[in-house]
């Protein structure tokens, strides 16, 4: 591609793509560096917390461990950056910078352009505040959807749906060989944050002395989510009245995953059936699950089911859940022609 | 896919993320694709700013002598009511330099796409008290963020019944419920003030509903009556106290707000959010119908209060339409019972969910013509 050859970067520039999610934010640059984070930007409360965690500002799991000294701020809770809160917006802000320093060289003079995805939802509400956030110290940046992101990375760039289940959103996109449109997107609020409220609320309900905060409730999710047949027992243990005990919870964790299941099948089946009937069918036969939703077991042959009776049906999960976006992001970085970085 | 065609698809895709990004570096740019639309809440939170740019705007035009030629009022055909404001709007924000760009009736002007008398325009109170147009359909706001109060909790129980129930167990327990089926839908971001048995202030609820920029608030409650055979339900929206017993009653509910007078002073200027208002006695009458026609399937002798209005601070401060719901009475004994039987809780939080529902479908109305609500609104504010 002639536009290719002009994109060969420069020394000193570093190209990066970005995920910003609701739970975890990736960066993957042209240098192979990968890394990820918890979407956790905390800064200390007072003086003395500024002391006792020794840093002007703390982000991912270390923020979690010291939230108790922190303002803790998880910018892109729900999928957007909440309107008029300067806070959110700085936090997003640190967010980038910090990504970037974990696959940044110590050459701190390296030029930054930089790809980053972003919630469907933030897409249509933050682009504005997200340039104007990463402009200080990223030499161009261009804003897409995390789903388009992904799409492009796996190149499925033409009748093809994706669907990324992340903590936050669910957010659907149809690729038609161009940049999806608003029309092409959707996204529905019950993901991986809502299965964690609905395993809570029935452990609750079936094992009341048993003791387990919302952390542990997500780590279950993760070790053994599942929706369809029971394939085994899922057993975990949780403290009784400081001793720790051995549950059943495998029906709870099969109830709480299948509650995002009505809503994906719906939009999915909406926004096929809008899209040029001609094409209905071989959108149905390229359908691909993305973000960490996806890793839930048995949850491509349940969609494939479902959505198989309106036409044959083929999901495929992508096969690296975490960077998928970032990847994506990258890829973009890469293939952007030269005068659009310097034009934009 | 054959190669050559992957390559120029992904040209057009990379030139089209470009174009894209040069509509958001420079916002005045013209989009390439069509137009996303402003976020609603944007214009939720900019209208009356917008509608006292437009006063100011219109007496400049009027008290101009030659403009003022051509105010002579013209007929305002009920079918246009509702278009001119929007239209004004659109114009202010286009014209570039003075007034709005307005187009008069009548044969003086030809070409005018819409007719409406200037006068009329001046009048701020047409329309805010118009009982058949609800300003939310003219500018069709959305709906994102649902905030559920259960009432009470921690220190503070709530009414208690006379088998040892607490109201915010009760409340608490009907919330999560409400939350779950709400969200079932996937189109809502429903949040709970507080998840646990925990005491939160008054002014932290409204904090935390104004904080997330809630657009539906809904505090949830159950009555405690003297006449321990009664059993009540009734749904409030902000306003002065009716009767003396709604204003003990939100004696009750406020007590321990923590909020400071002078804090109060500042917020009771915004009972003139007529928005407000208007939406949240819609949604009060279709939530107090929902949930008595339910309730009246368990307990026939239930009394149906209807929607009230009440001075609850909780409901004054929250910036989103809001209601609060005194489900039903713990102290009659069966209703106790009942209240104990998850069964029970859970028709109720359906019949909140109906009532809920159908506020939000008829949102979709863009005129709401002579229906109850509008009765009742109407009816309340004479």
């Amino acid at each position: 591609m002639a536009k290719n050859s002009s994109t060969k970067k420069a020394d000193e520039k570093l190209l990066v793509g970005i995920d910003l999610g609701t739970s975890r934010s990736t960066i993957s640059a042209d240098n192979n560096k990968k890394k990820w984070v918890e979407s956790y930007v905390g800064w200390p409360r007072d003086f003395i917390s500024r002391k006792v965690v020794g840093k002007p500002i703390l982000f991912g799991e270390e923020a979690v461990k010291h939230r108790l000294s922190l303002d803790m701020y998880r910018p892109l809770k729900n999928g957007v950056i909440k309107e008029g809160t300067a806070r959110d917006e700085e936090a997003v802000k640190e967010l980038i910078r910090h990504l970037i320093s974990l696959v940044q060289s110590s050459k701190s003079d390296t030029k930054i352009r930089a790809v980053v995805g972003v919630p469907a939802e933030s897409f249509k509400m933050n682009k504005i505040a997200l340039k104007k956030a990463v402009a200080e110290f990223a030499e161009a940046l261009f804003v897409v959807s995390e789903p388009f992101a992904v799409a492009y990375g796996v190149g499925a760039l033409d009748n093809t749906m994706v669907i990324d289940i992340g903590a936050g959103t669910v957010d659907f996109c149809i690729m038609h060989g161009t940049v999806p449109t608003e029309e092409d997107q959707r996204t529905v609020l019950t993901a991986g944050d809502y299965i964690d409220q609905q395993l809570f609320t029935f452990l609750k309900e079936r094992y009341p002395q048993a003791d387990f905060n919302l952390n542990m409730i997500r780590r279950f999710k993760e070790e053994h989510s599942f929706v369809g047949k029971i394939e085994k027992n899922v057993e975990v243990e949780i403290p009784v009245e400081g001793k720790s005990t051995v549950h059943n919870i495998t029906d709870e964790v099969k109830r709480a995953c299948e509650s995002i299941l009505p809503a994906i099948v719906e939009s999915t089946l909406e926004l096929i059936a809008k899209f040029d009937p001609e094409y209905q069918d071989t959108i149905r036969e390229n359908i691909i699950l993305a973000g960490g939703g996806s890793q839930i077991n048995g949850l491509a042959e349940y969609l494939e089911e479902a959505i198989g009776e309106y036409g044959p049906t083929k999901v495929r999960v992508v096969e690296d859940p975490l960077y998928g976006g970032a990847d994506g992001a990258l890829q973009l970085a890469i293939e952007m022609p030269e005068e659009y970085w310097t034009e934009s | 896919m054959p190669n050559s065609d992957k390559t120029s698809i992904k040209d057009s895709i990379l030139q089209r993320v470009y174009e894209d990004n040069l509509a958001i570096s420079d916002p005045y740019t013209k989009k390439s694709h069509p137009a996303r639309s402003p976020s609603n809440r944007v214009i939720f939170h900019v209208l009356p700013v917008l509608l006292i740019t437009v006063l100011f705007a219109l007496i400049h035009f009027i008290s101009d002598p030659i403009s003022r030629r051509l105010t002579d009022p013209v007929a305002f055909s009920a079918k246009d009511s509702i278009y001119p404001w929007a239209k004004i709007i659109r114009d202010q924000q286009s014209a570039p330099t003075g007034g709005p760009l307005i187009s008069y009736g009548g044969d003086s002007i030809p070409g005018s796409e819409i007719s409406f008398d200037a006068q009329r325009l001046l009048n701020y109170d047409f329309l805010l008290n118009q009982n058949h147009v609800r300003v939310s359909s003219i500018f069709g706001l959305d709906i994102q963020t649902i905030v559920i109060d259960p009432g009470h909790g921690g220190k503070d129980p709530g009414a208690l019944g006379s088998q040892g129930t607490r109201e915010k167990d009760i409340v608490l327990d009907i919330a999560l419920r409400l939350r779950d089926q709400l969200m079932e839908s996937g189109r809502y971001r429903v949040l709970l003030t507080r998840e646990t048995d925990t005491f939160i202030s008054l002014s932290d609820r409204v904090k935390f509903s104004n904080f997330n920029k809630a657009d539906l608030f809904i505090s949830l409650h159950i009555n405690a009556l003297e006449q321990k055979e009664f059993n009540v339900t009734e749904t409030f929206y902000f306003g002065p106290p009716s009767d003396e017993y709604t204003l003990r009653l939100a004696e009750q509910e406020n007590s321990g707000s923590e909020i400071l007078a002078r804090d109060f002073k500042n917020m009771i200027k915004r009972i003139g959010d007529v928005l407000k208002e208007q939406e949240s006695a819609t949604l009060a009458s279709s939530i107090q119908r929902s949930l008595f026609s339910n309730m009246e399937k368990y307990d026939r002798e239930i009394a149906d209060n209807g929607t009230k209005i009440a001075p609850f601070v909780v409901l004054l401060g929250v910036d989103a339409p809001s209601v609060l719901v005194e489900i039903s009475c713990i102290t009659k004994s069966e209703e106790e019972e009942n209240l104990n039987n998850p069964v029970y809780r859970e028709k109720i939080t359906s019949s909140l969910k109906g009532g809920i529902k159908g506020y939000l479908i008829k949102r979709q109305t863009q005129v709401v013509k002579g229906d109850d609500d509008g009765e009742k609104f109407l009816n309340k504010k004479s």
